[in-house]
């Protein structure tokens, strides 16, 4: 340190007790300009909607999905193969038509027992289709010419 | 050394993706920064690059920010190496020196405008006494006034924004209040010379 450096000035300066210190803080304090403070705001701005997620804070996200994703896997597994069975709904609209309405073309005797068609004839007199019924019962002794239709039929 | 501020606290919120906390800091530091940059770099323009260059790198590697120093030191350590950058191609334009890197190549084609002969006496003409005195002192130890002035911050940390030894940093601070208390006697003996006169 040179002999012309005393070193209670420092001291003194760093305690705020200087001169120059004072001087330069009369000085005016000038700030960037506007243009300068909204590029560097925009800059900030628009980068900070770009940042990525920090690991911890993707945890909760990452522990939901892979709960969300076993359950359906689970659901998939007991329920998917019974919902998707091909037979069920034709089964039950077979079963809907032959009830609400008879047959109008008969299907093969050999597919039908002669009670059943009987039925269907009765049913086809009772909704009022008379000609319907007479051509089913031509149909039915032409099938079964030796079948013993009871009294009641 | 784990150490955190308020400042560094909002370092810590925007890192993590609050941008209102970025908005406070940066009104707390721009005016020192701009002021430091403008005064070390002695050039408006020079200034206003630098100081985007700053608050670019800031955001830019913010999500790496871990606190281990008060914010301002952080922050004006950034501020220094620009400023380091800046005065190194500053010097290689001057001296004419072929440029070798890519950056240093960009800007062979210009002139720093404080260099320009009309700049450069219109910046002395806007200047007070005490702020020609600060841009003539040497630039190590101009920065050092400039840190301690417009941060507050002790030796220690200016030490460490120049990365400098703690006695490097108080060497440059000491010379730098003793040439500019030098500068300013003769302007101020007039003064009180004035003054006596009128009592």
């Amino acid at each position: 340190m040179p002999d012309d450096l005393k070193p209670d000035e420092l001291d003194d300066y760093l305690r705020g007790g200087s001169d120059v210190s004072c001087q330069y803080k009369r000085e005016s304090a000038p700030l960037p300009p506007h243009e300068l403070d909204q590029r560097v705001l925009k800059v900030a701005g628009s980068l900070n909607s770009k940042t990525p997620f920090k690991p911890q804070s993707l945890a909760p996200f990452a522990f939901a999905a892979s709960v969300l994703l076993s359950l359906a896997l689970v659901l998939a597994m007991v329920f998917g193969p019974q919902v998707k069975k091909p037979d069920d709904t034709p089964q039950v609209v077979r079963v809907r038509i032959f009830k609400s309405e008879p047959r109008a073309v008969p299907a093969s005797p050999r597919e039908r027992s002669p009670v059943l068609w009987l039925e269907d004839i009765n049913a086809l007199r009772r909704a009022g289709r008379r000609n319907e019924a007479d051509a089913e019962m031509r149909r039915f002794r032409s099938a079964y010419p030796d079948y013993i239709i009871p009294i009641s039929e | 050394m784990d150490f955190e501020d308020d400042d560094a606290g909002l370092m810590l919120r925007y890192r993590d993706g609050d941008a209102a906390a970025f908005a406070a800091l940066y009104a707390h530091y721009k005016g020192p920064l701009y002021r430091y940059l403008l005064r070390h770099a002695r050039s408006a323009s020079a200034a206003a690059d630098l100081f985007q260059e700053v608050w670019s790198h800031l955001i830019a590697t913010r999500a790496r920010y871990e606190p281990r120093a008060k914010f301002a030191t952080f922050l004006f350590h950034i501020a220094h190496n620009c400023a380091v950058d800046f005065f190194r191609r500053d010097l290689n334009l001057r001296e004419g020196v072929p440029a070798h890197d890519s950056e240093s190549s960009l800007l062979e084609a210009e002139v720093p405008e404080h260099q320009r002969p009309d700049r450069a006496a219109e910046f002395a003409e806007q200047q007070s006494a005490v702020l020609a005195a600060v841009a003539a002192l040497p630039q190590e130890q101009r920065e050092a006034f400039l840190l301690r002035e417009e941060t507050g911050l002790n030796i220690e940390e200016i030490a460490r924004i120049t990365d400098v030894p703690i006695e490097t940093a108080k060497s440059r601070l000491r010379y730098a209040v003793r040439k500019l208390k030098n500068s300013l006697r003769p302007m101020q003996e007039p003064e009180a010379l004035r003054l006596r006169t009128y009592a």
